[in-house]
């Protein structure tokens, strides 16, 4: 008896034993085999389905279905039947579902490899973690360039660079903008002279979706990105779910009236084209906060691009196109013109004159022969300039820039090991005059780089980069990143990334908020022979997240968290500490930022997303040898969105926010008394829009921003005396425009 | 092991919660968007479209609605299938690139 049950306890285990060996080894491969009947798919019965090696197989169905165990190392896997071309597909990237189209002998040859990603995809996939923004959540804050297309995105803060200009600034990890890479369709974009500026020259009704991806990124895109990236993608005019014209106007009653219109024409298929025109202008004065001064400049802006596409047969695709941007902008006192003197007793202004024009081409081909091989070049040329008058103080700057990026990718062996490398090539030169001082310099760097990407199953992906570039100024420096994604089950990802960046700080153009003020810009260099005569700036950044899907009560969620650290070897300080002037100089101590943020999306009800969010930073710099956390960056922000459609298209959004208080550094009193640094309030922001789609093609749109009317008071300091030496207008901590009401129209024309 | 499976099971049974997978004809992304929009009809808890498969697997409560009036209110949207066909005039309405019946939806 004993004996008995003995043996049973081994029969157990052994079976036990072999069905876990069974599922540590083999894995399911099913899907469905066809054949082309002149243009439909028909179920092809009796393929014979195994893998490359014949170990094991098995024929389809009548439906034309299979379903078999294959060995875990089982990387391909062959189609046959007679009379029709064998097919072998590669299963590597754990395509458990593989439907297969088999021709017939004297057809071309085509199979396609399809595997189901659940949910939606907010990327589980890719090695990098990517917050895909897409239109729709564009469409909820109807305005208006991609300054003000970050309302829905918990990532990326929104302020104003000064209470004079308009411009507004945005920062990601709690490092300002020009810290981001701005990338249109990965050739970079907003940088350089434009490095502020340059997010209003993008309408928001251009773009058709961006990737933001928070810390150190490819080393394909250069060496620049500190804090993250940002890609932007406009409407493409092959994809047909473009309209052949779409037609954006929008109106507020603080006096902007915009236009866009996007244009698209296939000629045939291979050659398509885009044309996208924008013009808008800003005609009436507002003074909301009755300081004397616009709350935003007038202003008239002119964007348009052309692009060409050609889809040759071979696998060749090029692109090519041109975009020019004219804006002219008038502010400051109510009362001033363009060309009032300034003087004492005169009205004080401000003025902006921007010309640019950029011409770009992208060339590529795919070896249609060779399995996941192709090459690429990508070109672009640009030519800025502006001249900007505030108050007594003139700045005026020209940018010349050439870029060219060459990229080889292809496979190992099989997919699983990835490889790209190229060669780039980046030339700027810039001209500066800031109150008669003159800055020119050339910077010319060429580099080379390479880039390895493993993966194993859709479990575990990696991806090593590393660059090489000699800067003509700088010499020689190296850029490596790492990127790690790990799932350990189907709805989780955890993912880390390390890698060192550099860039040069265009001191001026990325600060010209503080031109607004009576601080005087010093900058201590040490090396004449250097911009600026400082040193580069460079920063590691390291990074940890974790995204995990969820279902609840049949309705699909996600949650997400992520830490960043960002720590500076050398960075160009901006000091503010002293109300008298702005300082520029390399840094001597320790500067990082520390940022966390926690996300959740869910959609309780069909229809109804609800988006929550909380982000944390610690930013702090030294600042004349102390540690002190940055000026004008909040610390916490809460935020949440609720979105809602009906079955008959009308939609509601509507967005809340909360922004802690931020350190202010020791200011000048409206009575001439220097004060202490202290910290500016926390404020509430309210936005909301409800919208209404007649046929998918015609929509109707009324918003609202900052509805609660919240406005920093008295944003310039010294509003009274613009020529005295305590005007300041650069100390903005809040909304400078009050309640705003818009609305407008998007119309879709596919006759 | 066994009892867990059962105790899933009466509760669907409790809440009259059926899954059913259903054929609707579609091409595209866009496609996706108003099949599912239409599935949801009183009742109904989850409907997801899949444009390679073709099916649309929907999530309903048997006493609130059926799968064929979930079919009924796709093919008052425009979409065909074994159940219930588009009428010409929604069917037309469909953007070019729906237009499944043509086949003329070569990308996406």
């Amino acid at each position: 008896m004993k004996q008995k049950n003995t043996f049973h306890v081994l029969l157990l285990f052994v079976l036990l034993t072999s069905v876990l060996s069974t599922r540590a080894q083999d894995r399911q491969v099913y899907g469905t085999v066809f054949e082309n009947n002149n243009g439909q798919k028909a179920p092809l019965v009796g393929v014979v389905v195994k893998t490359i090696d014949g170990s094991t197989g098995t024929q389809t169905d009548v439906d034309g279905a299979y379903r078999f165990d294959v060995p875990r190392s089982t990387e391909r896997i062959v189609f046959s039947a007679t009379s029709y071309v064998s097919d072998t597909i590669d299963i590597s990237r754990d395509t458990n579902e593989v439907e297969v189209v088999l021709r017939a002998v004297h057809t071309l040859k085509e199979a396609k490899v399809k595997y189901r990603r659940k949910g939606n995809e907010i990327g589980l996939l890719d090695t990098r973690k990517s917050e895909m923004i897409s239109e729709r959540e564009i469409l909820k804050a109807a305005c208006c360039n991609l300054s003000e297309s970050f309302e829905t995105t918990p990532s990326i803060d929104v302020s104003f660079t000064d209470a004079i200009s308009g411009y507004k600034q945005i920062q990601m990890l709690g490092l300002a903008g020009p810290y981001t890479l701005i990338t249109r369709e990965n050739i970079p974009d907003v940088r350089g002279l434009s490095a502020i500026t340059g997010l209003t020259y993008t309408p928001g009704s251009w773009i058709a979706g961006m990737q933001l991806s928070k810390g150190t990124g490819s080393v394909v895109n250069g060496y620049e990105s500190v804090a993250g990236q940002l890609n932007i993608e406009l409407k493409k005019p092959f994809e047909e779910k473009e309209p052949k014209a779409y037609i954006n106007l929008y109106q507020n009653i603080q006096g902007r009236s915009e236009a866009n219109v996007v244009l698209k024409h296939k000629f045939n298929k291979f050659l398509s084209s885009n044309l996208m025109l924008h013009g808008s202008g800003r005609w009436r004065k507002n003074d909301m906060n009755n300081d004397g001064f616009m709350d935003q400049p007038l202003n008239q802006q002119f964007v348009g691009l052309n692009r060409w596409f050609y889809f040759g047969p071979k696998g060749l695709e090029m692109q090519f196109g041109v975009k020019g941007v004219y804006v002219d902008q008038t502010g400051g006192q109510l009362n001033f013109e363009k060309g009032t003197e300034q003087v004492l007793g005169n009205p004080w202004g401000f003025s902006m004159n921007t010309k640019r024009i950029e011409g770009f081409a992208k060339i590529g081909k795919v070896f249609t022969g060779k399995k996941g091989t192709s090459t690429g070049l990508q070109l672009s040329g640009m030519h800025h300039e502006q001249s900007a008058l505030y108050g007594v103080r003139n700045y005026d700057a020209r940018q010349n820039m050439f870029y060219a990026n060459w990229i080889f990718q292809t496979i190992i062996n099989n997919t699983n090991h990835g490889l790209k490398t190229g060669l780039s090539s980046l030339i700027d030169n810039y001209h500066e005059q800031f109150e008669n001082k003159t800055y020119t310099r050339s910077e010319v760097v060429p580099g080379a780089f390479v880039e390895y990407s493993y993966k194993y199953l859709t479990k575990f992906n990696a991806i090593l980069g590393l660059r090489g570039d000699y800067h003509n100024l700088y010499g020689f420096f190296a850029t490596p990143r790492l990127h790690v994604r790990y799932a350990p089950f189907k709805l989780t990802a955890i993912r880390a990334s390390a890698g060192r960046a550099q860039r040069t700080a265009n001191i001026l153009a990325e600060n010209i908020g503080y031109m607004a003020s009576r601080r005087s810009f010093v900058v201590s260099g040490t090396d004449a022979s250097l911009p600026y005569g400082l040193q580069p700036e460079v920063a590691w950044n390291y990074g940890i997240n974790l995204t995990q899907k969820f279902r609840l009560n049949y309705r699909d969620g996600a949650f997400s968290a992520d830490y960043y650290y960002t720590d500076f070897q050398n960075q160009i300080v901006v000091d503010v500490e002293n109300p008298n002037t702005v300082n520029f100089y390399n840094l001597n101590g320790a500067s990082y930022a520390n940022s966390l943020q926690g996300q959740l999306d869910y959609e309780p009800i069909v229809n109804l997303d609800v988006r929550l969010a909380y982000r944390w930073y610690d930013v702090k710099t030294t600042y004349g040898g102390v540690l002190k956390r940055r000026p004008l960056v909040a610390q916490h922000r809460a935020f949440v969105n609720v979105g809602y459609e009906t079955r008959n298209s009308w939609r509601f959004d509507y967005t809340a926010q909360w922004i802690s208080s931020k350190r202010l550094p020791s200011l000048i009193d409206q009575v001439g008394i220097t004060q202490p640094s202290t910290g500016a309030p926390s404020f509430f922001l309210m936005n909301a829009q409800v919208s209404k789609t007649w046929n998918e093609r015609f929509e109707v749109y009324v918003g609202g921003e900052n509805l609660a009317n919240y406005l920093q008071p008295s944003p310039i300091i010294g509003a009274s005396q613009p020529f005295g030496n305590n005007f300041d207008a650069s100390m903005v901590w809040g909304p400078v425009m009050g309640r705003n009401i818009y609305t407008g129209i998007r119309w879709k024309i596919n006759k | 092991m066994f009892s867990a499976t059962n105790m899933f099971a009466q509760s669907d049974k409790n809440t009259e919660i059926v899954t059913d997978t259903l054929t609707v004809s579609g091409n595209c992304g866009s496609c996706k968007t108003r099949i599912e929009k239409a599935a949801y009809i009183k009742g109904v808890k989850r409907a997801d479209w899949n444009k390679e498969t073709k099916n649309l697997i929907v999530t309903y409560k048997s006493s609130k609605t059926s799968s064929d009036e979930i079919l009924k209110s796709i093919a008052a949207a425009g979409h065909d299938s074994d159940v219930a066909l588009a009428t010409e005039e929604s069917y037309e309405k469909l953007p070019n690139c729906c237009k499944y019946r043509t086949g003329t939806c070569d990308k996406e």
